[in-house]
């Protein structure tokens, strides 16, 4: 259980305070300077934001832990942009689910105001209490599904302060029924899905060009406007499902053997029967209305690399560095890849750089150091190059270079993973629509994670 | 943080709030009303407009009520008499035809904490719990806990209990979740809510209907829950088994805590269950989350202590990026540490080697700890390594190094040689006490082996007036005695200075006095200075065997998904016994912190001291190697002096034996194979005076005792009772770890 949650900005300024339960904060209380009724609660909280603010935000060295204990408080601290937020405990509780919950406090905030900066929290200060007022009592999550949220969440649209006789007997009706994630009686004039194919992909590699890990974890994200109870049934390229049907029909398996793909493991949404999957591996599920995120998965075979990057440093003397990188693309010509960038690191003791990019804008940035590589738009089965010559100050600094890794961004219109969606059915039983009459869309996105080469 | 003009805020906002203008703007009313609780927020105290805010709670608002209410829960205590007015208003709330305006009202009427509040909510929560509206009857039910939190003195309300018991069977999941967690806190006391067998058959049917959080705390309930029949147990782990894979962390290591909890006695159970959870929790630790992976390689770390080979084969997985953030670095080294196998340890070492030239001094020197961590196993690879980190001439690289090659001559002997070949030259690149302390430590007792040792120290010897840390210098003055035994003719002329300056000019008097203890000794004649110079050390292994050993899954699972993994169990101990002064910043175990010799005696052996209690007349010679011919034609000729037997189960570890008596001088002739029957063992060993003993182990394999005849070749009773309690020191301490 939580006892407190705090926001902090990164002066650690408290933007956003709130206490469950009474025994946070209490070490005043123990040095018996307070009477039996015990110090007010905003003193004891003071002492524990304070302590939190020196001790994490106000550090000297690096962060050495997710998880701080002041005065046998834990404090459980998630960073966004540059805003801390802390969930606060006396009790051994269960770390992944306090950090879990601060991840879902985050989307749902999110998904009110957008962003997590400064400015949205202070303009939205009051909604978010309504927010925590809603999800977490005497320190316990209760309801955080931003759908069904929506109903009791008065903020935005202040039109709400009469509720309508419907809207009431909603609020009844939705968390009696069998399924928590929809309530009953949605209606869409236009039936609509949205399916995004998210992934990110990882990789580290060594200077030989030699893969070291490489892995994309990726979500598939689907927005819904469908009306009534709807049943879906949703199908991807995964081998096991493949090699099931192929086992039917030989001649399937020719033609989409080779393009199936390996999942190491995947999760879901709560909405979707487990049981059937681990039967069938088929996906069926009822989906929450609005934007929800259908699974997550994770593979690390047969990825493909959109990028390679090959670096070669040359040092010249002790006061002078050679740097050429090429970068390949490596995908269908017909695809752009998209706001690359390529991040490629200097020595400390820089004194001037010049560069030279076939593509492309490069800087040098003293601030960063290092040479920022951006290039707006490249198509597959390309190869782009750039070259510094970086000045070097005289150091007696012992200390040899340490050599970063030349860092890579982008964004590119297909799946690395290889993962592609075969169908998604829609049956609703009671209305009279049909699974033609829903409009589909489907995207795939790849985004660069940690995509590092070493140099 | 209070601000200057608060009273000038106070006064404005509550002019504001009587302004009949305003309050009827019903935008401008509710504007001023946030600003109060922005002030509120921010540590302004706005207790000042009580009465107005009161007031305004009379409202159809519903925003406008919640942000009264919650100035209220924050306030009342300060305003109990004032508090009491507002109480009206949530009782007429408390049955408003809206659900939501109800469910409010009663939540903010339970979080008001003031004495006397009680006997005005007693009857709006009994009415919550049988409200239509799952909403309010969500919040009714915590609301119970409130009000036994509220009375301080336990005294249970059995109607009240009996109803909860009731609504665990309601049909909202969340009223169910909320029944447990209330009912725990009530009835704390007498050890919390009672999961029989019909409840928990009940909560396995509801869990796949539950959220991700109530799936997590139901998990957490059933592991109170003792199944009867072993059927019933294997139904209720099938039942559970999906929740293995579910899209939630928390859900996946509260289901696995769960199935070692219940799996105790079936080991094969236990261990089928961490190869399911393989899987997620690999995704966990490469998962974007940050906060998320660092909880789960706690948990990798502690899965690996028992079962080491478990993440062997994913160890790229814990290789580090660059751009990582300290915490989860530090962590996945540890990881590497410890899944490090006779397949992957060379790219392992490969990886580490890379970190410790890293950017971060701190994380370099992790990397290099870990380094001196693995070479306890792989020792040749990792010394090489570490003596070409010398090579780079960097302080914080050379100071750790020193001080891994330190640790690891005290624990793996056969590298001796290695280290003091890579050790000339170090002493240009340390300028920290620790890595000095270190230094002088290695020369002084290595000084033999190593050509220039005197004429480092020399320099030390020098330059003493201006050394700043006195523990360097305690350390200098029993290093260089200690090469004054072994390396007189060069040592005697620095020596004299040395004591000189300690006895005369030192101002630090823990120094001065272990100068003046020294020259006493010498005084005493070399011979004595010898013997307790040059005395066995201690056996630091034993100790760091018994940390390496494997521990039973069963010594962790009721840890496993809480913070003790995050802590580390010592510190969680400290946290939460209530004792000493908190300490800041986690504690990270790395191999610093057994690295602490004192410079004359350490702790560790004030303990051997008191266990061989007549030790003190034994010494046994290092390297007094026999032949196994030689021995056996001395094993004949000799009667047996001594014969006892000594309690032992289960098998015997040869390379573990043979490591910890070679600490203690004990050399090893011959050994059985492990798990050979009858297993037997021949050992040797020789004392100052020229000595030998000669031992023979037997484990019958039917007998749970192990046989020791000792033989001699001079009859001396008192060095071999003396030399039978080492021998039964060492078995004793093997045996137990065993057990």
């Amino acid at each position: 259980m939580i006892g407190g949650l705090f926001i902090y900005n990164h002066k650690g300024e408290v933007l956003i305070s709130r206490v469950y339960r009474d025994d946070i904060g209490r070490q005043a209380a123990d040095s018996a300077v307070f009477n039996s009724s015990g110090p007010l609660l905003e003193e004891r909280l003071r002492n524990a934001v304070d302590a939190f603010r020196v001790n994490v935000i106000h550090a000297r060295q690096q962060v050495r832990s997710p998880v701080t204990n002041i005065a046998r408080t834990s404090f459980f601290h998630v960073k966004r942009s540059n805003i801390w937020l802390a969930a606060v405990t006396k009790q051994n509780v269960n770390a992944a689910m306090v950090f879990e919950f601060l991840y879902k406090m985050c989307d749902v905030m999110a998904a009110y105001f957008g962003k997590i900066s400064e400015e949205n929290i202070k303009n939205n200060f009051v909604l978010i209490y309504e927010l925590l007022d809603e999800i977490l009592d005497f320190g316990y999550p209760q309801n955080s599904e931003t759908g069904a949220l929506k109903t009791f969440i008065t903020q935005q649209g202040i039109k709400s302060q009469h509720q309508t006789k419907e809207e009431q007997s909603q609020i009844t009706s939705q968390v009696t029924g069998q399924i928590g994630w929809r309530r009953e009686g949605i209606k869409y004039r236009r039936n609509e899905l949205f399916l995004d194919v998210l992934e990110s992909v990882n990789l580290l590699m060594s200077p030989q060009g030699q893969v070291l890990s490489a892995h994309v974890s990726g979500r598939v994200v689907m927005k819904s406007y469908l009306s009534g109870m709807p049943e879906c049934k949703f199908g991807m390229n995964d081998k096991i499902v493949i090699e099931k049907q192929g086992k039917g029909t030989a001649d399937e398996t020719s033609k989409s053997g080779k393009q199936s793909i390996a999942i190491d493991d995947c999760t879901f949404h709560q909405c979707v029967r487990l049981s059937k999957f681990d039967s069938e591996r088929s996906i069926s599920f009822i989906p929450p209305d609005g934007e929800f995120e259908l699974m997550r998965y994770r593979t690390t075979k047969d990825i493909i690399l959109p990028f390679r990057v090959i670096p070669l440093v040359r040092e010249v003397g002790r006061t002078k560095l050679e740097v050429k990188v090429v970068i390949k693309s490596n995908f269908k010509p017909s695809l752009l890849a998209q706001k690359i960038e390529v991040r490629i690191p200097t020595p400390l003791n820089t004194s001037g750089v010049q560069v030279i990019c076939m593509k492309g804008k490069a800087k040098y940035k003293a601030s960063e150091n290092a040479i920022v590589w951006k290039i707006k738009r490249m198509a597959g089965m390309k190869e782009s190059q750039i070259s510094a010559e970086i000045e070097l100050l005289p150091t007696n600094d012992k200390k040899k270079w340490a050599r970063p890794p030349i860092s890579m961004n982008f964004e590119v219109p297909f799946a690395p993973s290889g993962l592609k969606v075969r169908y998604l059915k829609v049956f609703e039983p009671k209305l009279n629509y049909s699974d033609h009459d829903v409009i589909k869309w489907v995207r795939y996105i790849g985004r660069s994670g940690i995509y590092e080469t070493r140099c | 943080m209070p601000y200057l003009g608060s009273e000038d805020v106070v006064k404005e906002l509550k002019k504001a709030l009587c302004n009949p203008h305003v309050q009827a703007d019903r935008l401008r009313y509710r504007n001023v009303i946030q600003r109060v609780i922005r002030h509120m927020t921010q540590g302004l105290d706005m207790s000042g407009v009580f009465m107005e805010m009161v007031k305004a709670s009379a409202t159809v608002d519903i925003v406008q009520k919640k942000l009264v209410y919650l100035y209220m829960c924050t306030y009342a205590p300060l305003k109990p008499d004032l508090a009491l007015l507002a109480i009206n208003t949530l009782c007429k709330d408390c049955s408003d035809p809206n659900p939501m305006v109800r469910g409010l009202a009663l939540r903010s009427m339970c979080s008001l904490r003031m004495p006397g509040v009680q006997e005005y909510i007693q009857q709006p929560i009994l009415s919550g719990l049988r409200d239509k509206a799952s909403y309010v009857r969500r919040v009714a039910v915590l609301g119970c806990a409130k009000m036994h939190n509220l009375h301080g003195d336990s005294e249970v309300d059995g109607a009240l209990v009996n109803e909860l018991y009731s609504l665990l069977r309601d049909q909202d999941p969340i009223v169910v979740v909320n029944c447990l967690r209330s009912l725990e806190e009530i009835l704390k006391q007498e050890g919390g809510v009672v999961i029989n067998k019909p409840i928990a058959h009940h909560l396995l049917n509801r869990m796949p209907k539950l959220d991700q959080w109530g799936q997590a705390e139901v998990l957490n309930f059933l592991l109170r829950y003792q199944p009867r029949s072993e059927e019933e147990l294997f139904d209720i782990l099938n039942l559970l088994d999906s929740f293995l894979k579910s899209s939630s962390p928390g859900v996946v290591m509260g289901a696995t805590k769960l199935f070692l909890i219940l799996a105790k006695k079936f080991p094969h159970v236990q261990t089928d269950v961490l190869v399911q959870v393989k899987g997620p929790l690999l995704a966990a630790c490469s998962s974007e989350s940050r906060e998320l992976c660092f909880a789960a390689l706690c948990h990798v770390r502690q899965i690996l202590h028992s079962l080491p080979g478990h993440f062997s084969s994913h160890y790229k997985k814990f290789f580090c990026s660059y751009s990582e953030p300290h915490y989860i670095k530090l962590q996945k080294v540890e990881v590497l540490c410890e899944l490090v196998n006779d397949e992957n340890v060379q790219q392992v070492l490969e990886e580490l080697r890379g970190y410790c030239t890293d950017v971060s001094a701190d994380f370099a020197q992790a990397a290099i700890f870990a380094i001196g961590g693995i070479a306890r196993t792989y020792t040749d690879q990792c010394v090489q390594i570490l003596t070409e980190l010398l090579g780079l001439r960097q302080e914080h690289i050379t100071t750790v190094v020193v001080q891994t090659f330190r640790d690891l001559v005290w624990l793996c002997p056969q590298c001796t040689e290695a280290v003091c070949q890579a050790l000339p030259g170090c002493e240009e690149n340390i300028q920290d006490s620790e890595g000095k302390q270190a230094l002088i430590w290695l020369l002084g007792v290595h000084g033999e082996r190593i050509p220039n040792a005197p004429y480092v120290l020399e320099d030390f010897v020098e330059n003493v007036k201006s050394e700043t840390f006195p523990a360097v210098k305690m350390e200098l003055l029993t290093a260089l005695l200690r090469l004054f035994l072994s390396r007189p003719a060069e040592c005697q002329d620095m020596l004299g200075r040395l004591l000189h300056y300690c006895i005369e000019e030192e101002k630090d008097m823990a120094v001065r006095d272990r100068g003046l203890f020294y020259y006493r000794l010498l005084l005493a004649g070399i011979d004595g200075v010898k013997q307790i110079l040059c005395s066995p050390k201690s056996d630091p292994s034993l100790g760091l065997l018994e940390d390496q050993a494997e521990r039973p899954v069963n010594s962790w699972a009721s840890d496993f998904n809480t913070l003790v993994p995050v802590y580390g169990k010592a510190r969680w101990a400290t946290i939460s016994k209530y004792q000493g002064p908190e300490r800041r910043g986690p504690e990270l175990p790395n191999a610093a912190s057994f690295a602490t010799s004192g410079p004359l005696i350490p702790e560790e052996s004030k303990e051997t001291v008191q266990e061989l209690p007549d030790s003190g007349a034994l010494m046994l010679v290092p390297n007094c190697q026999l032949t196994a011919e030689y021995f056996e034609k001395t094993w004949f000729s000799l009667k047996v002096a001594h014969q006892q037997v000594f309690p032992w189960r289960g098998a015997v570890h040869p390379d573990t034996l043979q490591m910890a008596l070679q600490v203690v001088n004990i050399q090893t002739i011959a050994m059985s194979r492990a798990g050979a029957q009858p297993w037997k063992a021949y050992l040797s060993a020789q004392d100052d005076t020229g000595c030998l003993f000669l031992t023979e182990l037997l484990l019958e394999p039917e007998n749970s005792e192990m046989q020791i005849s000792v033989k001699q070749n001079e009859p001396r009773t008192e060095t071999l009772n003396s030399f039978i309690s080492v021998l039964e020191t060492v078995l004793g301490t093997i045996g137990d770890i065993k057990s």
